[in-house]
């Protein structure tokens, strides 16, 4: 399926990995300092909708995995053959020692909130994001919440478990 | 009217206005929200049991905490309760408010609502249907009967040990006690 998109994107970039698990969604694992290069060129391609950036801790192999889900919005007039309907996932694995990413907002302005929340959740560091400060959550946690060696079940003890119940005394009548 | 209750209203007519006007403020908490619409809107009609849902905590008698508290939400509901005039009822909705639900272990969610504000009562189940917000109401007003809804006055009698948890998830609270902080004799 789609032909053509993979041959142009190899022609342009070297370091390029193609899968197809399912059905209309091309996979393509990419560097991380190529990924703006890859995702500038496929929004000029007419994939400009960026639909998620999403994030995996694979703590085995000591990297995260960054996920850019991107599709297409084609007008009626444009020529396009049935199999240019597809979700694009690029993926980037980065290090878990040091994670560092460029950031993906000068190509599309919606990545903002979504870095956002990665920054906050896993601690990934963007580069070039203008404000990388707090989103959802008040509390400080001694590394960010979201990664696998957050001992979720520990903190719940320490923190809300430790709160007592009320012992109420009786009601003055 | 009931006409067997005539008593009653002779007896304490403000009693039974609280009970059949019972006004819920309409605060969303996580996912068990979505069972409210159906319940005040034609299918269920809320308002045959004095149910309505009404734009303000200043106007309400009535809390439904519908779902899941996270640390933020929290933060609401204490400032939303301490607002509502009393008398005041509150009904912790969902599995999620009496201990965590699914989400026992979250890092982000509380567990156990009645450290932080009193409840009145609990609706169990993941999700309850409309109509156990019936059945709650229902209850409810033979608790009013019998003068067993005081969580405002518990409130108020442990507002130290109430005050003392918040402060503990919340760090320092930004508005000041509703209550003097003594702890009571």
């Amino acid at each position: 399926m789609n032909h053509s998109i993979k041959t142009k994107l190899l022609s342009v970039f070297d370091d390029i990995q193609f899968s197809t698990r399912e059905q209309n969604r091309l996979e393509i694992s990419v560097e991380k300092q190529v990924v703006p290069a890859v995702l500038s060129f496929l929004k000029n391609q007419g994939y400009n909708h960026l639909g998620l950036i999403s994030c995996v801790d694979w703590i085995e192999e000591r990297t995260f995995e960054l996920l850019y889900i991107l599709s297409a919005y084609m007008k009626d007039d444009e020529v396009h053959m049935e199999d240019d309907k597809i979700n694009i996932l690029v993926k980037t694995r980065i290090s878990r020692e040091k994670p560092v990413c460029i950031s993906a907002i000068p190509i599309f302005e919606i990545a903002e909130p979504y870095e956002r929340e990665i920054h906050e959740l896993f601690g990934i560091h963007f580069e070039g994001h203008p404000r990388l400060t707090p989103l959802f959550l008040e509390r400080e946690y001694s590394i960010p919440p979201f990664r696998k060696d957050f001992d979720t079940k520990e903190y719940v003890k320490t923190v809300f478990d430790s709160v007592p119940f009320v012992t109420e005394k009786a009601l003055e009548k | 009217m009931d006409r067997n209750q005539l008593i009653k209203w002779l007896q304490a007519p403000a009693k039974m206005g609280h009970k059949y006007s019972l006004h819920a403020v309409y605060f969303c908490t996580g996912c068990g929200i979505i069972e409210v619409p159906p319940s005040i809107t034609a299918r269920w009609d809320a308002e045959r049991f004095g149910v309505l849902p009404v734009a303000t905590p200043r106007q309400a008698n009535l809390f439904l905490i519908t779902g899941y508290v996270s640390v933020k939400t929290l933060r609401a509901i204490i400032r939303t309760y301490e607002q509502m005039p009393e008398p005041k009822y509150t009904v912790g909705f969902g599995s999620c408010p009496i201990n965590g639900g699914m989400y026992w272990d979250s890092y982000n969610t509380i567990k156990h609502l009645d450290k932080y504000i009193p409840i009145d009562g609990w609706i169990a189940g993941c999700m309850p249907r409309p109509e156990a917000i019936f059945v709650a109401v229902t209850h409810l007003w033979t608790l009013i009967d019998k003068d067993m809804a005081d969580g405002y006055k518990r409130y108020f009698q442990n507002y130290h040990a109430y005050r003392r948890n918040q402060e503990q998830i919340l760090g320092k609270l930004e508005w000041p006690p509703l209550f003097s902080i003594e702890a009571k004799q």
